[in-house]
């Protein structure tokens, strides 16, 4: 043993592999790891999802789930082997000495117990509510930058914001000063500006507190920008590890490199950018396939004892798209964006305003009419998980629209769905398999090939890839360009990520709390954004200062 | 949260008319004369007929009937049945022990239900659980009149524990067994909710957070799991209390138990609208006070539900 002047590291990780026990045999999620955390420092975790990363961290404080164990290696927490404690020990453990911010802020909180009560019982269980429980949630709440904290200890999540929420679930993690705290992509649900409001009030306290990080991230320019050191995890292996900005700038693995070529907020700063296809497809100036004028959608919210507020979701709102380009509709989480998409695919009505798709007003077309339109203009929607029926298999699901709107017999409508599947890259034996067997950007593909299949002139993408991981996501954006490019698809994209803007609009419309801030082409947005909301917007992007 | 109550209650009006109907008609429209079983099939002098028909209201038309009826239910007059007797004191004496034994059964369900239901869903897969799966897959499969003549051979008559009838006090005591019989079959379903409930609720993230937490397991599952899970019980066991009223019948049966399905049945043998139909409202009104009571238990173990 030697003792040098270097400090004892607080969480060292030695060897490490995670085994889970499947009915299919045993998978090994984690092999041969290393990395060591110092006191106070933060080390970030990037891979993708299936990389072992957030595997890794939760062995750490013993929350694998029940088929999973280490199955050789250890893990030192300040010394102690703590790879096959007991769950007693890490009851101990847990709390006081290694605290977690978990990933989903809608789905970490309980719903049913008031914020303030999730905040005490954290107290209680590590001893530490002192004499005045109520004070110290009231503090803890407030050091976690909630405003007006003695009111909010007394809500329930549901009443919470997203950021709200997350805020609250990194006051719960460090509530009893720990000395690592696991944050396992603590904002990736959030919005950019929030997201950056949050770290930056992480890095804050945990500095503060003298508290260690162990950051998971899927986003290398978040890592980069955050951490001291990265952990680049592919297929549960470690293939990279040092200080962030020597593997951000001069990456040595391959799968590193291919990281940074596609992660989203890095490429958003060097200018990637695809290829506007108009001059290709109508010489000179394009006719706009789709036109907004003064749109606008008014909600009634309901108060209880029969008061009513009124509540301006999209807020006199005009804009056009040009034939086979892509528009883009950018804002953070309830600036309307969404409510655009479902009125242009009339699934909302519209409480006054024009939407013209090709010449002809939508919003009183005739039922015979509003069919047809349906076959003009098909939705991809976020959530892969939730957008394919579980119970129809792939080619019933996308077999389905020609069968409704008449197209074709039985045999042609096979072949038809085997070349959508060979269109968006997939096999034409996926056709009998499941959604639940496909994963997330698989399942993407299989969506878009739906939307596909009724050869839409218009695809309205709402937050089409935000929940895929960026090589993912950079694949689907790639695919969809290329179909562009075919097929001349005019694409109406709706997101909260810049980054991705990037990456495929050929115009973009900012908005913010209804209204359109700033609308141009995506050079002008990017190069010379003129709303202060934009600007904000733009310097949100992780990692932006550090290319 | 007042406003719908009040919704709720003023929603009694119009479904205890239209059940009231339902049931009056179909008494009405069942063959065979109300007097030929009240003369036990003797020959009766057409005057004598004439004489007790015109007691009833039997010689006018259905709508009159049912519009003297109502009539009457208004000033709290349910009419008499056949014997002389006013049919509010009939239920005044036998619904209490109706009440009882559902109260009994709804209670005995419940806590085992949930007990059972939590250990099995936290042992997923464990000889536990897997016993518990077949037991109530057994209770639910084997009708109720067998559990029951069963449970009353073995417990009352070869075990002696238990007198295997129900006197006419019908105390608490001598109804364990009936209300066991009673609640058997929605105790295997309440298992069953309770099990899967909890299944699903562990594996939630905020579980693992409260985890994460350092709470004690004994506190993560009483304080997170429990409650979340017990939401869609609570649905179940609200709606059941109006069924176990009603479905009382063969229990009580069974057991001799002189309660609510007992007069039900008897009145229905011999064709005595006013007695059906008294019956058959206030449980009618037992079952929409009970959903009402659902939905507000509903918002106190979840507070996303607000009822406006």
């Amino acid at each position: 043993m030697t003792e040098t002047a270097t400090p004892k590291p607080l969480l060292e990780i030695k060897d490490l592999a995670i085994t889970f026990s499947t009915p299919d045999g045993p998978v090994h999620a984690v092999r041969d790891a290393n990395f060591t955390v110092m006191p106070g420092e933060t080390v970030a975790i990037v891979g993708e999802s299936g990389s072992g990363k957030s595997t890794s961290a939760l062995a750490a404080i013993g929350l694998l789930a029940g088929n999973g164990s280490v199955s050789s290696g250890q893990i030192l927490f300040d010394g102690e082997d703590i790879s096959h404690a007991s769950e007693k020990r890490f009851v101990e453990l847990r709390g006081n000495h290694i605290g977690m911010v978990p990933q989903d802020p809608m789905s970490n909180l309980n719903p049913v117990w008031k914020i303030g009560f999730q905040v005490k019982e954290t107290l209680k269980a590590n001893g530490l509510a002192g004499d005045n429980p109520k004070q110290r949630v009231t503090q803890i709440l407030a050091d976690a930058g909630l405003p007006n904290p003695e009111a909010r200890a007394g809500q329930y999540p549901h009443e919470f914001s997203g950021g709200m929420r997350q805020r609250a679930l990194i006051a719960i993690g460090l509530a009893c000063r720990p000395r690592l705290l696991i944050a396992d992509e603590p904002t990736s649900a959030l919005d950019v500006t929030v997201q950056q409001q949050i770290l930056d009030h992480l890095d804050t306290m945990t500095s503060e507190l003298g508290t260690a990080v162990l950051l998971i991230t899927h986003d290398l320019g978040l890592a980069a920008e955050r951490a001291e050191k990265v952990v680049v995890m592919y297929k549960g292996q470690v293939v990279e590890y040092g200080p962030a900005l020597d593997i951000l700038r001069n990456p040595q693995h391959p799968y590193t490199k291919r990281l940074i070529s596609s992660a989203p907020s890095l490429s958003a700063q060097r200018g990637d950018k695809h290829e506007a296809i108009v001059d290709e497809i109508v010489p000179g100036k394009a006719e706009p396939l789709l036109k907004i004028s003064n749109l606008t959608k008014v909600f009634d919210i309901r108060k209880g004892f029969g008061r009513k507020e009124k509540f301006t979701a999209v807020d006199n709102v005009s804009f056009e798209i040009p034939k086979g380009t892509t528009t883009a509709v950018v804002g953070e989480s309830g600036s309307g964006k969404s409510t655009i998409a479902q009125m242009v695919l009339n699934l909302l009505d519209k409480t006054s305003g024009e939407i013209t798709f090709d010449g002809e007003q939508i919003g009183n077309l005739s039922e015979k009419k509003l069919f047809k339109y349906r076959r003009r203009v098909q939705p991809i929607f976020q959530d892969p998980y939730g957008s394919l029926d579980p119970m129809y298999s792939i080619f019933r699901t996308i077999e389905e629209p020609l069968r409704i709107h008449g197209i074709g017999n039985a045999a042609s409508r096979q072949k038809k769905v085997e070349e959508l599947l060979d269109q968006v890259s997939m096999p034409a034996s996926t056709m009998h398999r499941f959604p639940n067997e496909l994963s997330g950007g698989q399942r993407q593909r299989i969506a878009i090939a739906r939307a596909l299949a009724l050869q839409p002139e218009m695809i309205v993408c709402d937050e089409a890839v935000s929940a895929l991981d960026v090589l993912v996501q950079a694949q689907v954006l790639d695919l969809l360009d290329e179909l562009q490019r075919e097929m001349g698809l005019t694409y109406l994209f709706i997101t909260h990520d810049l980054a991705v803007v990037r990456q495929i609009a050929d115009n973009v419309c900012v908005m913010e709390r209804g209204k359109i801030v700033e609308q141009g082409t995506a050079d002008q947005i990017f190069a010379a954004p003129k709303s202060q909301y934009t600007r904000n917007l733009l310097g949100a992007i992780p990692g932006a200062s550090l290319i | 949260m007042l406003s719908f109550m009040l919704k709720r209650i003023a929603q009694l009006i119009p479904v205890f008319i239209g059940a009231t109907l339902l049931v009056y008609f179909l008494v009405f429209a069942t063959p065979g004369n109300p007097i030929d079983a009240l003369s036990g099939g003797k020959p009766m002098s057409d005057a004598t007929r004439a004489a007790l028909e015109a007691q009833y209201n039997l010689d006018k038309p259905f709508w009159v009937q049912y519009g003297l009826y109502l009539k009457n239910l208004v000033t709290f007059d349910l009419g008499t049945s056949f014997s002389g007797q006013e049919v509010s004191a009939l239920l005044g004496r036998a619904f209490p022990v109706t009440a009882r034994l559902a109260i009994l059964a709804l209670l005995i369900e419940s806590v085992f239900g949930i007990i059972f239901g939590v250990i099995a869903g936290m042992r997923k897969g464990k000889w536990f659980d897997s016993t518990i799966l077949v037991a109530s897959l057994i209770v639910i499969a084997v009708p109720t009149f067998v559990l029951g003549f069963v449970l009353q051979f073995v417990v009352g008559v070869k075990l002696d524990l238990v007198k295997p009838t129900v006197s006419g006090a019908a105390t608490w005591g001598e109804l364990f067994l009936p209300a066991l019989v009673l609640g058997l079959v929605s105790l295997a379903y309440v298992v069953r909710l309770t099990r899967t409930s909890v299944i699903e609720n562990k594996s939630a993230d905020f579980v693992r957070t409260a985890t994460a937490k350092g709470l004690s397991r004994r506190r993560v599952i009483t304080v997170h799991i429990l409650r979340n899970s017990l939401i869609p019980v609570v649905t179940f066991l609200g709606a059941d209390l109006g069924s176990l009223m009603g479905g009382a019948i063969v229990t009580e049966g069974i057991f001799n138990v002189p309660g609510v399905g007992h007069l039900l049945y008897q009145a229905i043998q011999k064709g005595e609208t006013p007695t059906v139909v008294a019956v058959v409202g206030v449980l009618v009104i037992v079952f929409v006070v009970a959903n009402l009571v659902v939905d507000m238990l509903y918002a106190l173990l979840d507070p996303r539900i607000r009822y406006a």
